[in-house]
């Protein structure tokens, strides 16, 4: 799927700025964002550092969007919950979802059970992430494909509805 | 070394329209001296991540001076973020090092490498260019008015006495007025205040 898509997407909805770290399947979206003068990119060491840069960019009257991997989510818990839930920071979070193909052709594989937390062909990050989304009460949506681009506005318009966060879940590679 | 109050009421005088944001042990302290909707208390927040949140207030706010009075303790739980900060160049922001090696609120147990630590030297080799260090209140009480007055990001390490604050809550019971209303209901007076009413 096209990064640029993506890019534009955020541009309509008036981002100013994307605080993340990359990763292999949202590396060429990074590429973009660093060379549009419209938004500007925040590098961070650690994804819950991109949670409180985010709340502190809406509270100083930002439009922020945080942009990780689904492994760095699972490490950012207090940090989300500490800044985003608690201070109401209505900020959508496009989550690439690492691991999700092998998930999708397995359902059984979804049972969160010691054997398929341990079995080398799934990946746990990917078993382990939407059971997280849902503990930490970040609802979200899929983009599974160019179509679904769409879906990134519709997640400003439930944030802006709602004064809470909302998650787009990418499950291809961009491009 | 200082008491909170050397550090606290100089910065006071000469903060002008800052934001500041306070965590730890200097949340009530500060309260003290706090004018209104620009200082935010990140109590009841996320662990180790104040600076962050002050950084990005300050990249939101570029035309106004953002400081961030953190812990020691905080600053050891998310290291990485001397990086951040040195590598956005965000000219208007300050970030305070409270130093006193201690895990205050929980009873002064002593932090991992007590003793030993030199932020300042860890401020510089993450890439920040101005970083000063204090230990003496006259020194700082005489320069505090050039740190604030220069081109950041600049980190200042302030050596100050172990206290003994206690757990700090979000409640009609605290003194201090950013306090009293919820993380959520605070951040939105101060969004208001600083771009007014988005």
């Amino acid at each position: 799927m096209q990064a640029q898509l993506i890019l534009d997407e955020l541009k309509k909805n008036g981002v100013t700025h994307a605080v993340g770290l990359p990763d292999n399947s949202s590396a060429k979206l990074f590429d973009l964002l660093a060379s549009d003068p419209g938004i500007r990119l925040i590098s961070v060491t650690r994804e819950g550092e991109a949670f409180a840069i985010a709340a502190g960019l809406w509270i100083g009257g930002g439009a922020p969007v945080v942009l990780i991997q689904n492994t760095g989510f699972l490490e950012s818990g207090d940090a989300f919950r500490g800044t985003i839930t608690r201070m109401g920071v209505p900020l959508v979070c496009l989550i690439t979802y690492r691991g999700y193909r092998k998930l999708a052709e397995d359902p059984a594989a979804r049972v969160l059970s010691p054997s398929n937390l341990t079995r080398a062909p799934l990946d746990s990050a990917a078993l382990v992430t939407e059971p997280t989304l849902k503990a930490w009460g970040l609802p979200y949506d899929f983009l599974h494909a160019a179509e679904d681009v769409p879906r990134i506005s519709e997640a400003f318009r439930k944030c802006a509805e709602c004064g809470h966060a909302h998650a787009v879940l990418i499950t291809p590679d961009l491009i | 070394m200082l008491s909170k109050d050397e550090l606290l009421g100089p910065l006071a005088m000469h903060r002008g329209d800052a934001v500041v944001v306070t965590c730890m042990g200097v949340t009530r302290p500060w309260g003290k001296y706090a004018t209104g909707t620009l200082d935010f208390a990140s109590a009841d927040s996320a662990m180790g991540h104040t600076a962050d949140l002050a950084l990005g207030i300050a990249l939101a706010c570029p035309w106004r001076k953002v400081i961030c009075l953190n812990g020691d303790g905080s600053m050891l739980m998310s290291l990485g973020t001397l990086v951040t900060v040195a590598q956005t160049g965000a000219a208007n922001y300050v970030l305070f090092i409270i130093q006193n090696d201690t895990y205050e609120i929980t009873g002064n147990q002593p932090l991992p490498g007590a003793g030993n630590l030199d932020f300042a030297g860890m401020a510089r080799g993450a890439g920040v260019k101005r970083v000063y260090s204090f230990d003496d209140a006259n020194s700082y009480a005489v320069q505090l008015p050039l740190v604030l007055a220069a081109d950041g990001p600049v980190v200042v390490v302030a050596k100050v006495a172990p206290g003994c604050e206690g757990p700090i809550s979000r409640s009609e019971r605290e003194p201090s007025e950013y306090l009293k209303v919820s993380l959520a209901e605070w951040g939105r007076r101060m969004r208001r205040a600083l771009c007014g009413g988005l």
